[in-house]
């Protein structure tokens, strides 16, 4: 296990995690997506011991951990006790929604179950980029519920146009569309913080 | 003739009365007292729009879930105003503006736990509140809770505000026998827990709506009386539903069901003035008990 200096928070290789947990997290295995395509899961995740440093961690200027890692009843009950995992990616989300909402200069709300949710998470489908920590649903902005065409379209354009990288969610009510929220992430974009070994030897930890 | 003979027929006359006086509308009635075992109907099999007395329904299937161990009160559940039909599985939400309770919908998009939905859902009558309950525990397994318990009578289709379902003739309905029936399934702790049972009737306990059922009983009664129910109120129909606690005695389930194009205020009077003769009969049958 390693400290992140930034965050202060370990990194933790999820393959020598206790079993109840790792299993539900699935690490480094292969997640399909509806096509077929296949991402392998993120391996190294940031330890959160408790809610209250999940309240005192701040990503960013304006994102906490915590607005990232909210989960209801649909996520595995191990995995709503702490210590919590979050992938290591999700600071990438963070650094993208802070530009996202510079530009917009106002309040960005995510939903709950709309950071990171476990690949085993009910709502989770497959191959769903949240799973990976890199997406987000965005459910207001400036106070005013992101639930028209009109408002998640044009937050949809000003995502494209700052972050060419991810992808946005089309307004709509069939599969793969959102009507009540607005849906950006980054893809499957895993992160392994230096002084993390992707050297597996069954131990206990991670090692610098 | 016998006095609980005498005090039905009383009743019957009397309410047939009241249910006159509404013209082309239908009056159901259903009560029983757990002190004496009076038990009486008017058009007690009669099938009503079940308007809000559903979600008294959805409460109990939702602790049948609990006793199940699927969740418990203090889970977390994603407050989200976005449902699917029960007609073509097509996305419908909740108006706000004729959603009674506002609170719910101030926490779109956050958490609440399973058992402040349930408060909102029956103290408020939060339409939101309803639909999340019944999405997560399931139509079907809502019927098979109430089934399992031998309650007919109460037919939960969808979840509320499901307008092409409704336009569609797909209508959550009850009888004023199948509330009692319910009813009872709770104070009994049939199937369900004691401590289940009484978060239940806490929870009914803490209607904010008047209703007919408090308002009808005299003066005096009303002053001590404890009702723990539910109302129900669309442009046509007006219900009120619950179990009545007195001091000094087990208390009586009623159920009274009133449908009506005529203005909200007959139909609530109804309500009221058919509470009032179903305590007459209640405590004269305890008398004699």
């Amino acid at each position: 296990m390693v400290s992140n200096d930034a965050l202060g928070l370990p990194v933790v290789d999820a393959l020598a995690l206790d079993e109840p947990v790792s299993r539900l997290l699935m690490p480094g295995a292969l997640m399909r997506t509806r096509n077929g395509d296949a991402h392998v899961l993120p391996r190294f995740f940031y330890q959160v011991d408790s809610w209250h440093d999940a309240l005192e961690t701040q990503l960013t200027p304006h994102f906490g951990l915590w607005e990232l890692m909210d989960v209801d009843l649909h996520e595995a009950a191990p995995l709503r006790l702490f210590p919590r995992y979050v992938p290591c990616a999700v600071t990438s989300l963070a650094a993208a929604l802070e530009v996202f909402r510079l530009e917009v200069g106002a309040t960005v709300r995510i939903t709950a179950n709309g950071g990171y949710r476990s690949p085993t998470h009910h709502g989770s489908r497959s191959g769903s980029p949240h799973c990976w920590g890199t997406a987000a649903n965005i459910y207001a902005i400036g106070g005013a519920p992101l639930d028209t065409e009109e408002q998640i379209g044009r937050y949809a354009a000003v995502a494209r146009r700052l972050l060419p990288f991810a992808w946005v969610r089309p307004y709509g009510h069939g599969p793969g569309e959102a009507d009540d929220h607005l849906h950006l992430d980054l893809g499957y974009v895993t992160t392994i913080p230096n002084g993390t070994s992707e050297h597996h030897d069954g131990g206990a930890a991670a090692r610098a | 003739m016998t006095r609980a003979e005498t005090l039905q027929a009383t009743l019957a006359s009397r309410a047939s009365e009241i249910a006159a006086g509404l013209g082309d509308g239908a009056l159901g009635i259903s009560v029983f007292d757990y002190l004496s075992g009076f038990a009486w109907e008017l058009n007690g099999a009669r099938w009503f729009h079940a308007a809000s007395t559903i979600k008294i329904a959805i409460l109990a299937g939702l602790f049948d879930a609990i006793e199940r161990g699927r969740f418990t009160l203090e889970s977390r559940l994603h407050v989200r105003n976005r449902f699917s039909s029960a007609l073509d599985g097509r996305s419908f939400r909740v108006d706000a503006r004729r959603d009674a309770d506002d609170e719910v919908h101030a926490a779109i998009g956050k958490t609440m736990r399973l058992g402040e939905l349930a408060r909102h859902m029956i103290v408020r009558s939060s339409n939101l509140a309803a639909n999340l309950l019944l999405d997560l525990v399931g139509v079907e397994e809502t019927r098979v809770a109430l089934a399992s318990r031998g309650i007919a009578g109460i037919d939960v289709r969808r979840g509320v505000e499901d307008e092409r379902a409704f336009e569609a003739g797909l209508i959550n309905q009850v009888t004023a026998d199948g509330v009692v029936a319910l009813l009872r399934a709770i104070r009994d702790g049939r199937q369900f827990s004691a401590g289940s049972s009484q978060a239940m009737i806490d929870i009914l306990m803490d209607q904010e709506f008047a209703g007919g059922i408090a308002p009808g009983l005299p003066e005096a009664i009303r002053a001590v009386a404890r009702v723990a129910h539910k109302t129900g109120d669309i442009s046509t129909v007006s219900h009120d539903a619950g179990l009545v606690f007195l001091p000094g005695r087990p208390p009586y389930a009623i159920a009274i069901l009133v449908a009506s194009a005529a203005d909200a205020s007959i139909r609530t009077g109804t309500l009221a003035a058919v509470s009032g003769l179903v305590y007459d009969a209640v405590a004269a049958a305890g008398e004699a008990a």
